[in-house]
């Protein structure tokens, strides 16, 4: 143990008797249990753990905190570590960041040489013009990036996220948020009390034997509460809408950080006072710390910070740290006491501090200056809340309002100063508060907490840094300022100042009441910057946690794996795109029979007397008259005559249909159902059933599916008198009970699509494949139905198809019925019908060159370099053996035999022919009647 | 006529890993486990979601409130899945006769029973730790005082739009969650891998007259 | 994120909800004018104060509901027809995708 470790103190959280060793900037050190790998490296006599951003200037510490802007270190892979709160573990692999080539040299320094071309908006008028030169400026202005390093190669942690409640979440483990969890617990309600640092107590833990007696009162009696969990390490980043609170919790066992998504009925702010850098030049040299630092160094850690030290105070925290200092056998060579209107000029050493100059002109050496100046609240919290803190001359600090929202309060230094029973009194009595608003009470205001005197000291007649982390100084504000930036929010941004990892809660008040010094205002007047969240940093792990995102499959899922399925993404679902030779797929459909899986196909359960007046409200056809028996195809619009989704609907018995709707729109449809059914006719008895994965759904294609089907069904006539195209039927198929078969054809053959119940879909399928054998059944996957569906001219609603696509236009117009009564877009509709087509019509295309297949959104050019359509499908046909297309050509162009330009996509241009029909294989459509 | 005698066997979209059965006509796992926390694929069970006007005589009939979930004389667990909304759940092949039995009770209004049995996965979570999975993945308080034994609520759980009802054993707490069909063996493997540091196992199918 | 109190369900997080437009009467679509039709269609008040506005309870109850929201401070507080049917929800097609809002970011 050499000299800088004192003997143990009251409050220490080191264990003695366990010391740790680790690496720094490549040698082994040795701490002890609890220590930080500051205060381990600090009782090690290292004194400098950084270079800052700019500048390249040796930093040590300055609030031995998690904030400290000097102490951001990098741990094995793991940059940005804040090396003021991260507690030693053994072995770790501690390096300096941005150090290049090393800590102790680094040539940026001349970057002070020339330190007035880095002045306030240097990057903004410097790397500017011109525009060409700015990958670059990128280039070198990546080499002053400062921050860690992390390796493609490093192992990612786990990250865990979890949801939580609580009736009151204390931010803050202070004893004003003790007494306040305190009270709420015992008021009934559930509560979460949640501190940054690794143990509750605030500033009672570098406290004196009072102090630490009190403290683990507070301690014990927390401890005894079941209705407090306590959440230690931990932070609230955010408050967001009715007190959604994302909690980032940190040194757990099992995963490196866990978000907590919380809601909170009330929120008790508690986060004490962020002690303030004083500005004067030399104010970063290492050596220079503020009170909080020492204390904290000297009572937790039992770190000596110095050999001589002078302190500069202006509260009673300066006064504690001077006694703490005498007390570690620190030489206190001068206590400068501002309230006595005395002060310091400047500091001055190479690499380290070495004197100080006094107000007086006296020069004082000393290798350790402690400052205690003033206090920030940390009002983070309360901004997110919609609080703007207010500016109180008399303690020189901004300060929350009294008059908060309902469900969000304040309590301990945040608002305001006291004795510790003043600070446990208003804690209670805010706690009571909380816990009584939790539970919908309308509780008294609680009387404020006074805030005392403090001088208003931000500083020193000479210039030094203002923004530790982005080096930002004094001067640069003055410079700013004198360029016309006269606003807080405008000087943050063109200076950067408040915008580093510390995130202003050092830097906002200074920079503010420097650019109040510049322009001649009050510090109230400017205000204070926005805060938003987060309140700490939250590494992307934990944002992103572990990601949830539902898949959906088919029962027949692990069959198309197992035959070389190739996967298709479409949406949720994952489907059989092939089973690797799609056009072979697509041909056996003409010649022989095929089968696919199209469960992803979108089934509704429609039940009720009032059904016919659903759907013909929401098709655009007639529903009325349809049989029992029989389905229909139908189209729907939206509002605005738009087609968004298509279907066939059958009547399976009196009361009884069923809806079937495009695979991606089946969650619309039913949504759409809905809407109609309780917001315009909650009159009408249906009831709406999504079925879509009850069922199975094979469509089975091909001259041959009839004689195949007739092998598994059992109480269905497939004769085609008997279940004729356009019908639906209810059966027996391979064994299983109520099946539904209904006679269509997307593909353009005579097609059956069954519907079988789900978790007897694989049984069906595989039957399918033993039965037919002989008849050549194969499966087929989603490409070859698009191959074949595109040879019949079949349109798939949302590619040849778009959110300007009125029915009409897509080929469609023989389905609208505009004598019937009211439908969804029958207005616009009309209106269309009334005038002449102006919107681009669906046409079907060949190609001139058989061999050329315009690839999908090839656009259609016409006369003077005009657009004058798309493809919107496009295919190589086996059947017809050439290019075939869909597309969308403006009316004039929609005639028949009209020969259109299509520009291909690496410019070619080729030229097709608009057709009669959609339908390129069997127009008449005898096959699919067979 | 088909000239093949077939023997259909039911599937549950998450495949049984071992100790196969054939139970009730669906194949299922019969491998128990002694882990702390335990889940089940219960989707073999049958299930009828019931719709009726929620202040009809089916409703008072069955004087279940929407948020709630309780047996009947059946041994039917009648689940208040939503506003004039039920979802029920009985032994493996009894759909019908539930579908019967709600059909039995007369009510002017529009009343449907659809058996949901092959739409939907049913699972079991039953541990000490369960809530503190669910917490991992469900946003909805579950706590004594929120969402008590028989307590039925729908919501998110990764993300997935799930029904959820806390139905105690006798010595544990035990939910039963579904959710569509084929989201089933997402829901189940996302709930094994998040309960992972409580020790959770997949334990065997267990009928309700069991 | 935002708490909307659904009369079926009670408190619940707005991502279970698909926002279902401002409550608007949908004029009678065979009587109705083509400038007033598509005022309705594409006109939005976007009021800043109390707004009467439909959700869809998408991952709850699959109800609409009324919910009154200010746009200003995003308070909300159930609907004056609180229970009652909304009226008028937005006309154009939506899905309640299962989407991540819930991310405290």
């Amino acid at each position: 143990m050499n000299d800088l470790r004192l003997p143990p103190r009251a409050g220490e959280v080191l264990e003695r008797s366990s010391p740790v060793t680790f690496t720094w900037d490549g040698r082994s050190y040795t701490g002890l249990t609890g220590d930080t790998i500051v205060s381990a490296l600090l009782a090690n006599g290292v004194q400098v753990f950084s270079r800052s951003f700019k500048y390249s200037r040796p930093r040590g510490v300055l609030t031995a905190s998690f904030l400290d802007p000097g102490c951001t270190v990098q741990v094995g892979d793991e940059p940005n570590v804040r090396a003021g709160h991260r507690q030693l573990t053994p072995g770790i692999d501690v390096r300096p960041q941005n150090v290049w080539p090393s800590l102790r040299f680094d040539p940026r320094v001349a970057n002070q040489a020339v330190g007035r071309f880095l002045t306030a908006g240097f990057y903004y008028k410097t790397f500017m013009r011109p525009q060409r030169l700015w990958p670059a400026y990128q280039h070198v202005l990546a080499q002053f990036a400062s921050g860690g390093r992390t390796s493609p190669s490093a192992e990612h942690g786990d990250y865990d996220k979890r949801y939580a409640h609580a009736e009151v979440v204390v931010a803050g483990a202070g004893p004003a948020g003790m007494a306040a969890a305190l009270a709420a617990a015992r008021a009934g309600v559930r509560v979460m009390l949640v501190e940054e640092e690794h143990a509750l107590g605030g500033h009672l833990r570098w406290g004196g034997a009072t102090e630490l007696e009190r403290l683990a009162e507070l301690r014990a009696a927390v401890r005894g509460e079941p209705g407090i969990e306590v959440l230690v390490n931990s932070v609230v980043t955010g408050r967001y809408d009715d007190n959604w609170l994302a909690i980032l919790q940190r040194g757990l066992p099992h995963v490196v950080e866990r978000l907590i998504k919380a809601r909170a009925a009330t929120l008790v702010v508690a986060a004490g006072l962020i002690e303030r850098p004083y500005v004067f030049s030399g104010n970063d040299l290492p050596g220079v710390m503020l009170a909080t630092a020492a204390r904290r160094l000297i009572n937790l850690y039992a770190v000596r910070p110095g050999t001589r030290a002078v302190v500069l105070t202006a509260n009673t925290e300066g006064d504690l740290a001077a006694a703490d200092l005498l007390g570690a056998g620190v030489d206190l060579v001068r206590v400068v006491d501002a309230r006595r209107g005395e002060g310091i000029t400047r500091a001055t050493g190479r690499g380290r501090l070495r004197a100080v100059e006094l107000f007086d002109g006296s020069r004082v050496d000393a290798d350790l200056l402690v400052t205690s100046t003033g206090w920030t609240a940390p009002t983070s919290l309360l901004n997110m809340a919609g609080v703007a803190p207010v500016w109180d001359d008399t303690s020189a600090r901004f300060r929350p309002p009294e008059d908060l929202p309902d469900t969000v309060f304040a309590t301990g230094g945040i608002v305001g100063d006291g004795s510790l029973d003043e600070l446990l009194a208003h804690g209670k009595a805010v706690g009571t508060a909380a816990a009584a608003r939790a539970r919908g009470g309308r509780p008294a205001p609680v009387t404020a907490l006074p805030a005392r005197p403090h001088p208003a000291l931000f500083r020193s007649p000479t210039h030094g840094f203002v923004d530790f982390s982005e080096d930002v100084t004094s001067k640069d504000i003055f410079a700013a300022a004198q360029e016309g930036y006269d606003s807080s929010e405008l000087v943050k941004r063109f200076t950067t100042a408040t915008m580093g990892p510390s995130q202003g809660k050092l830097e906002t008040v200074n920079t503010v009441a420097v650019l109040a010094e510049a322009t001649g205002r009050d510090v109230g007047q400017l205000g204070t910057t926005v805060w938003r969240p987060p309140y700490a940093p939250i590494s992307l792990g934990a944002l992103a946690g572990v990601s949830f995102e539902a898949t959906r499959r088919s029962s027949i899922h692990a069959w198309h794996q197992a035959h070389g399925a190739v996967p298709l993404v479409a949406g949720q679902w994952i489907r059989p795109d092939s089973y690797g030779d799609a056009v072979a797929e697509a041909r056996n459909v003409r010649c022989n029979v095929g089968i696919i899986d199209v469960t992803p196909l979108g089934k509704l359960d429609l039940r009720g007397p009032d059904v016919p007046k659903l759907l013909n409200l929401v098709y655009v056809n007639k529903w009325s008259k349809l049989a029992v028996g029989s389905v229909r195809y139908g189209v729907m619009c939206a509002e605005d005559g738009v087609v968004f989704d298509d279907g066939v609907t059958g009547r399976l018995e009196q009361d009884r249909y069923l809806m079937s709707t495009t695979s991606s729109g089946a969650a619309a449809v039913w949504e759409w159902l809905e809407n109609w059914l309780q917001t315009e006719h909650p009159e009408w008895q249906v009831h709406v059933t999504p079925v879509t994965t009850a069922y199975t759904s094979i469509n089975v294609a091909g001259p041959r599916s009839r004689e195949l089907l007739s092998r598994l069904v059992d109480g269905v006539n497939l004769e085609p008198d008997a279940f004729p195209y356009m019908h639906v039927r209810t059966g027996r198929i391979a064994g299983v009970d109520e099946c539904l078969l209904w006679r269509i054809g997307f593909t353009g053959e005579l097609s059956y699509e069954i519907h079988v119940p789900a978790s007897y879909g694989l049984h069906v399928w595989e039957s399918l494949l033993e039965v037919g054998d002989d008849l050549g059944v194969a499966a087929f996957g989603v490409e070859a139905q698009r191959i074949l569906r595109l040879e019949k001219g079949h349109l798939i609603v949302g590619q040849d198809t778009d959110g300007l696509t009125k029915a009409a236009s897509a080929g469609l117009e023989w389905l609208i019925k505009l004598d019937k009564d009211d439908f969804v877009g029958k207005a616009e509709l009309t209106w269309a019908s009334e005038l002449p087509a102006r919107a681009p019509q669906l046409v079907a295309l060949l190609p001139t060159d058989p061999n050329i297949v315009p690839a999908e959104a090839s656009q259609i050019v016409r006369e003077a370099e005009r657009i004058g359509g798309r493809i919107t499908s496009s295919r190589r046909s086996p059947e017809l053996g050439r290019a075939i297309c869909l597309g969308q050509v403006d009316p004039d162009l929609a005639t028949s035999g009209t020969v259109v330009t299509v520009q291909l996509p690496d410019g070619r241009r080729v030229e097709a022919t608009v057709m009669t029909e959609l339908a390129f294989v069997d127009p008449p459509g005898e096959r699919l009647r067979a | 006529m088909p000239d093949m005698t077939f023997a259909p066997v039911a599937r549950s979209p998450i495949q049984p890993q071992d100790q196969l059965e054939v139970v009730g006509g669906w194949e299922v796992s019969r491998r128990r486990s002694s882990a702390p926390l335990l889940l089940q694929d219960l989707t073999p069970l049958a299930k009828v979601l019931v719709r009726a006007r929620p202040d009809g005589q089916l409703a008072a009939a069955l004087k279940v409130p929407s948020g709630r979930a309780e047996r009947d004389v059946n041994g039917t667990l009648v689940v208040g899945s939503g506003p004039g909304e039920w979802t029920m759940l009985a032994a493996t092949g009894k759909a019908h006769d539930v579908i019967g039995r709600v059909h039995a009770i007369a009510d002017d209004a529009l009343v449907s029973a659809i058996d949901i049995t092959h739409g939907r996965a049913l699972l079991r979570l039953t541990g000490a730790d369960a809530p503190h999975l669910l917490s991992k993945l469900c946003p909805i308080d579950l706590d004594d005082t929120v969402t008590p034994d028989r307590a039925a609520f729908r919501s998110s759980v990764a993300k997935l739009t799930t029904d959820v009802v806390r139905d105690d054993r006798a010595t544990s707490r035990s939910y039963l969650l579904h959710c569509e069909r084929s989201s089933g063996l997402y829901l189940y493997q996302t709930l094994l891998e998040a309960g992972k540091e409580f020790g959770v196992e997949p334990d065997a199918f267990l009928d309700f007259d069991e | 994120m935002l708490i909307l109190d659904c009369p079926h369900c009670g408190p619940r997080n707005s991502s279970e909800f698909r926002h279902a437009g401002t409550s608007r009467e949908r004029p009678d679509a065979t009587s109705v004018t083509a400038e007033k039709w598509r005022d309705y269609l594409y006109t939005q008040q976007n009021a800043a104060g109390w707004v009467r506005e439909n959700w869809y309870h998408a991952m709850g109850c699959r109800r609409y509901i009324a919910i009154e929201r200010d746009t200003v401070t995003n308070r909300t507080r159930p609907s004056d027809a609180r229970g009652a049917t909304p009226r008028g929800t937005d006309a154009t097609v939506g899905t309640s995708a299962d989407s991540n809002q819930e991310t405290a970011t």
